[in-house]
């Protein structure tokens, strides 16, 4: 059954069972990926999947479904099942949104890319892949020598006349490099999304890939103690992914949040500024309307170190008596509707990496974090999470460390910026939306080396 | 789900082009959340996942494809643009027909998620967070969810196999959380089996709701950890998921086969101390990392990998089977139709030793008792790991000192598990969600309390 037929159907069907409103969300997704070992096809992927989450307002109460499948059985089955749903909700009643005219003419699709063969991918992954082994000899192999890309299309409709489409596609690429002296092993990866392949130049990413790798080779360990820290835009902002539900007024008005009470204070040092720009031509969560259908706009969430906003879905802001930042978000059609920035950033600064670390006396870079889903507390923002980096002496890189651990807390490492850096990186990893930060200057942190 | 005929048709198809083994994945998942939230239910959402996913393989090559358009033009359309991804002519394009297996279904389900009442439901998710909000003053809100998912698998291959299996798996998570003036932390306990409804009904909710209470009372009140190189004592049931990080992912397939791994090419070495026994076994009955049969149709079956510290064996799926040039241990996993399986845990677990947990806290004159883990990571090619402890304390002359809070342990797998010095009698598993390259699935962990004589604890006391 088409998307529109089945929209019809599942409306027509709703209001005969008494629902006062209805929307239906869909979602499809086509994709390709690929991964390469040893000149060999290892992995391939291709995929086309669509799905559709209902909310319907039945007696007051919002009710959710979803499913995969498009026939009339579906219907049936989201409508029984949105229906028990909703009499059971002791939520706060909510209205759907009406619509209005003031969308951006903005489009994320990227005709470029979809001009890219599959073979034409697969030759890219052969060549670099070649050339990282061609770099030096202490590289093994690759753990990962992957490209993937990804056409998201969004429609929203709901049964007072809103009808929303939205589309967005990129294409990433990731290598990770072992590499091996004596007896000591080391890996690390690159990664690069973009939505032009044909810009990427494989030497240097093979070059940077490697170098990458054989950074982390020769680790020391260097005393437990609280060193002056940077951390580089990689670590900085899957630090800052973390902790991002603090700003949302939904952890906000849970209790969940320490940033309950603190608008219009000062929550960061004076060169923080923290910015959601949902219509960042590269940004893997751009659009023109958030999960809700409400337009979506650039927000100031943090002025030269003072809290302006939290996020808001309808929901929140109708509970604040304000109005919705756009940022109703649903992780997939699976999910009912949260608060989640789209693409949010700390504004770049003036200094560049190697000026940051080159003011040092003594102190620790820190390359990257892991452990993040288990060693930060995203409510109290307590943190103890390893992490990989370089011990620097007199302004100078002297040698990677051991594994470590770092240790502090996120609402306190945001008053101890005390510089940022020009070198805007995002993460790769989009959970809590696309997070990016340049490197950071941090006063202090609690340092153990393996 | 599918009949035969088209089964047969789409395993053909996806051979056209010189593939030598094809498979269809056949997925239809119902699922249900609920979660309470101050003291309301916030969320109750049912779904149903529905779609195929069609392999091949030639040689070392693997391709997936994945649809969930099921007419018969969209799955030979899948199946054929899968074929296009590989260049050559079908020798013998030939599958052998198809026999319906009988599956040997070990984990007896007696409610069903979908015919239970929803209201009975949230009767237990009330229960428990009311015995939450009982605990203590400093509790300040408690967010209970129930998990329920009912999943229908047909596995079909050109080697003839095919098969069906219904998984049934609940799981209730229980967060509290404990604030006071300047501070907020946090407790968790997430009890789930391969089991119907049955399991949530009968759960020992005045445990399970206490010690998540507990915890976060516990830990509000608790100093910062140390820094340093201590010996740690780890308690059983979730503890195991240190192994989990440690050893078992670079006991998989997927990273040995490529030699990613440091226990690539060590069979029959000693690679651990010889009081650890590894074993994973998806055989156990009803636990929630068991199956029937795993996601390429082949039959449970419980793998010893490390016998007293000498490596027996890895876990292995069908295709990096092929690279090894040996079988399936039955433990080839996906999360669903949108991933290619590859090798995965089940319920791993460090098979009981001999010493009680009393004489193992009086035989450590100072180190770390970390009573509840939380989760971690690994990067299987160097066996670098971190994991975080939920709940933790300091040992002090042979006695639980006091209570201390953000502990994360890190250090190399291969060093870790030749340095376990004691192993108690006490085998307990913990249920959790694991992720990698075929998604996320269920998998538990599982040892007894036992100790290692070291692992550097990072804290926020810089000594």
């Amino acid at each position: 059954m088409d998307l529109l037929t089945f929209r019809d159907q599942l409306f027509v069907e709703g209001e005969k069972l008494g629902f006062s409103e209805l929307e239906l969300y869909y979602e499809k997704q086509s994709g390709f990926g690929c991964q390469i070992f040893k000149g060999e096809i290892d992995d391939y992927r291709s995929s086309t999947v669509i799905g559709v989450s209902v909310r319907g307002l039945y007696n007051g109460k919002m009710g959710y479904a979803y499913t995969e499948k498009l026939d009339e059985e579906s219907v049936s089955f989201l409508l029984d099942n949105i229906k028990e749903n909703s009499k059971l909700i002791e939520d706060d009643p909510q209205e759907l949104f009406e619509g209005n005219a003031n969308y951006e003419k903005l489009d994320f699709y990227s005709a470029t890319l979809t001009e890219i063969s599959i073979e034409e991918k697969i030759e890219f992954l052969k060549e670099v892949e070649k050339k990282i082994y061609e770099y030096d000899h202490r590289v093994v192999q690759t753990d990962y020598a992957a490209i993937q890309d990804q056409l998201v299309e969004k429609a929203l409709f709901n049964n007072k006349g809103l009808a929303l489409q939205d589309r967005n596609n990129f294409l990433f690429v990731v290598f990770s490099v072992v590499v091996k002296e004596d007896e000591e092993i080391k890996s690390d990866f690159y990664f690069k999304l973009t939505k032009d392949l044909k810009s990427l130049d494989t030497d240097e990413i093979a070059k940077e890939a490697v170098e990458k790798s054989l950074s982390h080779l020769g680790g020391k360990s260097y005393p437990n103690k609280t060193y002056p820290i940077i951390l580089k835009g990689q670590a900085a902002s899957s630090l800052l992914a973390t902790f991002s539900p603090s700003f949302s007024a939904k952890s906000v008005q849970d209790n969940q949040s320490r940033l309950k009470e603190k608008l219009e204070q000062k929550i960061a040092s004076n060169v923080v500024t923290l910015l959601d720009n949902p219509h960042l031509p590269d940004g893997i969560r751009s659009g023109t309307f958030d999960s809700e259908g409400v337009p979506t706009k650039q927000l100031t969430v943090v002025k030269d170190g003072v809290l302006k906003t939290y996020f808001h879905n309808l929901k929140t802001a109708e509970k604040d008596g304000v109005e919705s930042t756009g940022h109703g978000h649903k992780s997939s059609y699976k999910d009912s509707v949260g608060v989640s920035p789209s693409n949010f950033y700390v504004v770049p600064g003036i200094e560049s990496y190697e000026e940051l670390y080159g003011d040092l006396e003594e102190g620790i870079i820190i390359t990257s974090l892991a452990g993040l889903h288990s060693g930060a507390n995203p409510i109290s923002g307590d943190f103890s999470l390893a992490a990989d980096g370089f011990y620097v002496k007199d302004g100078k890189i002297v040698s990677p460390t051991n594994q470590m651990t770092i240790a502090g807390n996120f609402f306190e490492v945001m008053q101890d910026v005390e510089k940022v850096g020009t070198d805007l990186e995002f993460s790769p990893m989009d959970y809590y939306g696309y997070i990016g930060s340049p490197s950071l200057k941090i006063k202090g942190l609690a340092v153990t080396v393996d | 789900m599918l009949n035969k005929a088209l089964l047969e048709d789409v395993l053909s198809a996806a051979l056209t082009t010189g593939g030598d083994f094809s498979e269809v994945f056949v997925e239809d998942r119902f699922t249900n959340r609920m979660s309470l939230q101050s003291t309301k239910l916030e969320k109750s959402l049912s779904g149903r996942d529905f779609g195929v996913g069609i392999r091949l393989f030639k040689g070392l090559n693997s391709i997936y494809a994945y649809t969930n358009d099921f007419s018969k033009e969209g799955l030979l359309q899948a199946a054929n643009a899968a074929a296009q991804a590989i260049q050559g002519k079908a020798d013998k394009a030939i599958i052998l027909p198809l026999m319906k297996q009988n599956l040997n279904a070990i984990h007896p389900i007696h409610l069903m998620p979908n015919s239970v009442d929803k209201t009975r439901k949230l009767q237990v998710l009330r229960q428990a967070d009311q015995i939450v909000r009982d605990y203590h003053s400093s509790i300040s809100q408690a967010i209970i969810s129930l998990l329920e998912e009912e999943q229908h698998v047909l596995i079909a291959n050109s080697e003839g196999t095919y098969v069906e299996d219904t998984r049934v798996r609940s799981r209730l998570t229980i967060n509290a959380i404990s604030s006071n003036d300047h501070d907020m932390q946090t407790g968790f306990y997430g009890p789930g089996r391969h089991q119907g409804f049955e399991f949530i009904e009968d759960l020992n909710l005045e445990h399970y709701a206490k010690e998540a209470a507990r915890i976060a009372v516990t830990m509000l009140n608790a100093d910062p950890a140390p820094s340093g190189k201590f010996p740690v004592v780890i308690d059983n049931e979730f503890g195991g998921v240190i192994f989990h990080e440690a050893c078992g992912h670079g006991l998989e397939a997927a990273a040995v086969a490529k030699e990613n791994s440091v226990f690539a090419n060590k069979v029959g070495e000693q690679v651990a101390s010889e009081l650890v026994t590894y074993i994973d076994d998806g055989t156990i009955k009803n636990e929630w990392g068991s199956i029937n049969i795993d996601d390429e149709g082949e039959e449970a079956r419980k793998n010893v990998l490390i016998e007293n510290g000498i490596l027996k064996g890895y876990l292995i799926d069908k295709f990096n089977a092929r690279r090894m040039n040996t079988e399936s241990t039955g433990s080839g996993r996906r999360e669903s139709y949108k991933f290619a399986p590859t090798s995965r845990m089940t319920n791993t677990y460090i098979a009981p030793g001999k010493s009680t947990p009393e004489e193992i806290i009086a035989n450590t004159e100072y180190g770390i008792y970390a009573k509840y883990m939380g989760g971690g990571s690994v990067n299987p090619a160097t066996g670098d790991y971190n994991f975080a402890v939920n709940e933790a304390y300091l040992v002090k002359d042979g006695k639980i000192d006091k209570p201390i809070r953000g502990a994360t342990l890190i250090g190399n797998g291969a060093k870790t598990i030749q340095k376990v010095d004691m192993v108690g009698n006490n085998l307990g598993h913990g249920a959790g969600m694991c992720g990698a390259s075929s998604g996320s699935i269920p998998v538990n962990v599982g040892q007894p309390m036992l100790r290692v004589s070291e692992i550097t604890v990072g804290g926020k006391e810089a000594n």
